[in-house]
């Protein structure tokens, strides 16, 4: 009777997952194997047009050539840089809106966090160009405080890169950080002060262990986000910020080359999950969450 | 109540907005006592505690701690350390660590930390559970990890905020009695709150009674069981009939009281002439007897018995409005009553006790 039932609890919770598992299969575990499909593929010289054949040719010419491997390391490197920016400055946001805001009043700052993420990213994007350009606003306010002719020059460089991406993603780190603060039973952080740890001590050794989770989450997301974009390098960088998901994005686009596209999108594919997995082993995450 | 004192409340209160959680509170408590600030919820005992912990500060008033005025003193600069309701165990540091924690924040050597660690957890017989989590342990464990987490500290004062609220009846009668060993052996004073009278009966030296953001009456257990000052604390600690009497006259050291109109003459003081008092009865300071019994101050009918093993409580209908409990021994000598039987009820005039408010 009890191992009927627990069958029964079991064949519940299977059907639960269902519509999740649905989603998963038609828009993720199928497209992939698309993806995966058309990188084995060649393409007709005279038409251009793609041959369901089976070739190595794509990866090849993906790993012998050095362009690809720079641009992947590059998107590498602006990813890398990004995220520890974006958390210095998502933390502090989070911790805010979770421990010093009364709850009644967060749900309406979480709203001023989301609302942008609403609004069209190439919007926002666009919206830099004109603060970072030549004689923008930037230069503009420089120019003003300084009473002299300013021009920073940031457009087009790396560094508009990384803070379009850091300005565009940010929702991203502090959504996980603020949910890890609100999980914090407030009586440890009295019990923290009442053994004898000053706040900043109650920081380091019970909030930032406990926001781990959340921490771990963020960067995550944040990485992942940034290391696949095209959009903000194209409109933000120079001819030196081009990244791995530009290239990818021509293969499809003016140079119609699905197949070696579809190659590119694996490799980064691979090099995330190879990532992940390094990342959250590291980072001890069944001991994070108990 | 006399030798140095540990904690002094000075006209302490507490407002939340326009509530007045606690409202001019006095207390001295002497080192080494086991008080127990019990009170029903909102009663102002948990806000009491908080701001001797450091966790509130009054808005007026004084808290002072071995006689040095804590002002707004934080927490981690108080000699006091609390146990929480919900023990409140750091999820992820395992047992030794959690309780190694306010050794740590005093800069001991290690093998300093891990000696005093074991000697607590022997002292909480909790040995060979130092690498476990607090979500690997009991309740019970997870409650005695909390008490060494505290005492480890030796803080002047340990505070415990119900802490055997989320214990099953049986671990908690087990842990009033740990409780009360450990600090009999590390000799500290403990302040305790909890609204379940029994537990505070049993373990403290000293209780007082909260209502309303005040203390009704501060006294050992038996003189609040004996002699309540007021009638929360008569109903609050124990059982007791609490009934409604008239002065009909007095005299410096007796007056004649009118009880559910039979009249009384006890020996008090202070009453005047058509005063309205109540007087306290014990269940167990009535004896029934024959319905003529001529000393019988009232009459009644057995409404309901309640067979308690060693003891038989009865509900007698007095009058139409009045219900007395009523607890007998259950001995082979005493006679006992069905249900319906007409039975008499008697007093002596020495039990009855008068309170004013």
């Amino acid at each position: 009777m009890g191992r009927l039932l627990q069958r029964s609890q079991s064949l519940g919770s299977l059907l639960l997952i269902v519509p999740a598992l649905i989603l998963l299969v038609g828009f993720l575990l199928l497209p992939v194997l698309l993806i995966g499909l058309y990188s084995v593929y060649s393409t007709d010289p005279v038409t251009g047009l793609m041959r369901a054949d089976f070739t190595t040719a794509n990866y090849v010419r993906l790993i012998t050539s050095p362009v690809y491997r720079r641009v992947l390391i590059r998107s590498l490197e602006i990813a890398a840089t990004s995220t520890p920016i974006g958390l210095l400055l998502a933390y502090p946001v989070g911790y805010t809106i979770g421990f010093l805001v009364p709850r009644r009043r967060q749900t309406l700052l979480l709203l001023l966090v989301i609302v942008p993420f609403w609004t069209s990213y190439i919007v926002r994007t666009y919206g830099w160009i004109g603060f970072l350009q030549t004689g923008g606003f930037l230069d503009s306010i420089a120019t003003l405080l300084l009473g002299r002719n300013v021009e920073l020059g940031l457009l087009y460089t790396r560094v508009a890169v990384i803070i379009g991406f850091v300005h565009v993603y940010l929702p991203l780190l502090i959504l996980p950080i603020y949910a890890s603060t609100r999980a914090i039973d407030p009586h440890l952080l009295e019990a923290s002060s009442d053994l004898g740890a000053p706040p900043w001590r109650t920081f380091i050794r019970v909030t930032l262990p406990l926001t781990m989770p959340g921490v771990v989450a963020g960067t995550t997301l944040f990485f992942i986000a940034v290391f696949g974009s095209f959009v903000t390098p194209q409109l933000l960088g120079g001819s030196s910020d081009v990244m791995i998901g530009n290239l990818i994005a021509d293969q499809f686009g003016e140079a119609f080359n699905w197949p070696f596209g579809a190659a590119l999108a694996i490799v980064i594919t691979l090099v995330v999950l190879l990532g992940l997995l390094v990342f959250f082993r590291f980072a001890r995450l069944e001991q994070l969450y108990g | 109540m006399s030798g140095p004192v540990d904690v002094e409340l000075r006209a302490v209160t507490k407002r939340f907005g326009d509530v007045v959680a606690v409202d001019r509170v006095s207390l001295v408590v002497p080192q080494g006592t086991f008080l127990t600030l019990l009170g029903p919820s909102g009663c102002g005992k948990t806000t009491t505690l908080r701001m001797i912990g450091g966790f509130e500060h009054p808005d007026s008033g004084e808290i002072l701690i071995r006689g040095i005025p804590m002002g707004r003193t934080p927490p981690y600069r108080r000699p006091t350390s609390m146990v929480f309701q919900n023990y409140a165990l750091f999820p992820h540091l395992t047992v030794a660590e959690n309780i190694g924690y306010g050794l740590k924040e005093r800069r001991m050597d290690r093998s300093t930390i891990d000696r005093r660690v074991r000697e607590m957890l022997q002292l909480v017989a909790l040995e060979g559970f130092e690498n476990r989590y607090p979500r690997q342990l009991s309740g019970g464990q997870q409650q005695r990890v909390a008490l060494a987490r505290s005492l480890v500290i030796e803080p002047a004062v340990l505070l415990l905020d119900e802490p055997l609220g989320a214990l099953d009846l049986k671990l908690r009668q087990q842990m009033q009695f740990e409780l009360k060993r450990i600090q009999t052996e590390i000799g500290i004073t403990f302040i305790y709150v909890t609204h379940d009278q029994e537990e505070a009966v049993t373990m403290s030296d000293y209780i007082a009674v909260m209502n309303r953001g005040r203390i009704e009456q501060l006294g050992t257990p038996e003189e609040l069981y004996e002699r309540p000052r007021t009638r929360f604390v008569a109903d609050f600690l124990g059982t007791a009939n609490v009934l409604p009497a008239r002065v009909e006259s007095a005299d410096s050291h007796t007056a004649a009281l009118r009880i559910l109109g039979q009249r009384l003459t006890v020996s008090v003081s202070d009453l005047s002439p058509g005063q309205d008092v109540w007087v306290v009865l014990r269940p167990h300071w009535l004896q029934l007897t024959e319905p003529h019994d001529e000393c019988a101050l009232w009459s009644g009918q057995v409404r309901a018995k309640v067979y308690k093993g060693s003891t038989i409580h009865y509900r007698i209908a007095v009058d139409d409005t009045t219900d007395l409990q009523v607890e007998t021994p259950n001995t082979a000598a005493s006679p006992v009553y069905c249900s319906g039987d007409r039975v008499g009820i008697r007093v002596e005039a020495r039990h009855i006790h008068v309170v004013t408010e």
